[in-house]
């Protein structure tokens, strides 16, 4: 369900443009306001619909899923750490959920300027950056060695 | 220099009558400009129709106190203090350049209408007040054109590729500086200088009031009828935001 903007409600404060990991949310060159350019390609991942602040980013869901006339608009607390979405059908029924934004507290995941390092020794080990330390596990699982094809 | 009134020296170049002629013109130009920016872009059609569907969906009436309330909420909050940027350097901004504005309009008007016959000389206040107004629409203004404006701060564009967008910013913050170094160049005394950059001076602030269709200075009328609108639907539950309940799903 691709995002997009509604113009009257967007102020062009570009936070949707900043955190976009597709680098799809744009500021209109006439207007200076926000919109989905290739919405093909958002990942629906709904970082720029929790992040604006003048709940102007809708969802525009697929027909089969949720019928055209339909409203999608969530609402970040993050006082309370929560995300709230609500859906409003074509037939009236409306559907609200709350999720929290996170399970772990705030500040207890190292951001990664935390972490030493790594050294050009790691550019061999197949582990990425910080592992395993931080997915908080002392080894990775690994899969035992491939036997000698016989012959 | 910013004590004296810089209208008063024009006498010598227009009658008073001109000026204040000039001043009721662009007065009239805002308001034709904004009706034919309603008509145009069917702002109020489209304000009236979300209104309308706003009032079916109410799921709460709303008394006179809570009606007081709001606007008192609303006057304080959104349009005193520019409430509806979430982002504090673009609110300081606005504020500079809303308070600017107005005390630059207000001082014209005053010195415009009031100190402009030989006779009568401008308090000290006035003037001092039109160069504050001016700086402070300045200060605010060349902040957010070269810093804040969007599409500098966020889409990494140069300050100065200009778009229809940029009518209002560019014809405002060059009417105002125009206004102070035409005060600046006046009081050095130089006649012919003085003369031009007043033209100049002109051109932009025609510019800045004539344009009122094709630009964004219609925002002042319609921004704040949207977020009164806005505080309305919130408390008489008509508002599409959810409603969070403060317990999770699932659990």
């Amino acid at each position: 369900m691709p995002t997009f903007v509604y113009m009257t409600r967007c102020d062009g404060c570009g936070q949707c443009v900043d955190i976009c990991p597709s680098d799809i949310m744009h500021i209109d060159r006439v207007y200076r306001r926000a919109y989905n350019i290739e919405p093909n390609f958002c990942w629906e991942c709904y970082s720029c619909v929790k992040a604006c602040p003048q709940h102007a980013i809708d969802v525009r869901g697929y027909a089969d899923f949720a019928p055209l006339n339909h409203k999608v608009t969530v609402l970040r607390d993050e006082a309370k750490g929560t995300v709230s979405w609500k859906i409003r059908y074509r037939d009236g029924r409306v559907k609200e959920f709350t999720f929290p934004i996170r399970t772990t507290p705030w500040g207890s995941i190292k951001p990664p300027t935390d972490y030493r390092a790594p050294d050009a020794a790691a550019l061999d080990s197949p582990m990425l950056a910080h592992e395993p330390e931080a997915l908080m596990i002392d080894t990775l699982p690994s899969l035992p060695p491939l036997a000698a094809a016989p012959g | 220099m910013v004590t004296t009134n810089p209208f008063a020296e024009l006498t010598v170049l227009l009658p008073p009558f001109a000026m204040q002629a000039y001043v009721v013109l662009m007065v009239f130009a805002v308001a034709i400009g904004t009706l034919f920016d309603i008509r145009h872009k069917r702002s109020a059609e489209y304000f009236l129709r979300a209104r309308a569907k706003s009032k079916e969906a109410a799921t709460r009436r709303l008394n006179g106190s809570d009606t007081f309330t709001l606007f008192a909420k609303f006057m304080l909050i959104d349009v005193a203090s520019a409430g509806e940027f979430c982002n504090p350097m673009r609110r300081i901004s606005h504020v500079l350049m809303f308070y600017g504005f107005l005390l630059y309009l207000v001082t014209t008007l005053v010195l415009v209408f009031g100190y402009m016959t030989p006779g009568t000389q401008a308090p000290a206040a006035w003037p001092v007040l039109w160069n504050i107004g001016a700086l402070m629409v300045m200060v605010g203004g060349y902040w957010f054109f070269f810093f804040i404006r969007v599409d500098v701060a966020k889409e990494r564009q140069s300050p100065f590729r200009l778009k229809r967008a940029d009518l209002f910013i560019v014809s405002l913050l060059a009417s105002v500086t125009l206004a102070l170094v035409w005060e600046i160049v006046q009081f050095a005394g130089y006649p012919t200088a003085t003369r031009i950059v007043f033209g100049i001076y002109i051109l932009f602030t025609t510019l800045l009031f004539v344009g009122v269709p094709w630009s964004k200075f219609a925002h002042m009328f319609y921004k704040p009828a949207a977020a009164f609108q806005k505080r309305m639907e919130q408390a008489n539950g008509a508002s599409d935001l959810p409603s969070p309940t403060g317990r999770y799903e699932g659990r």
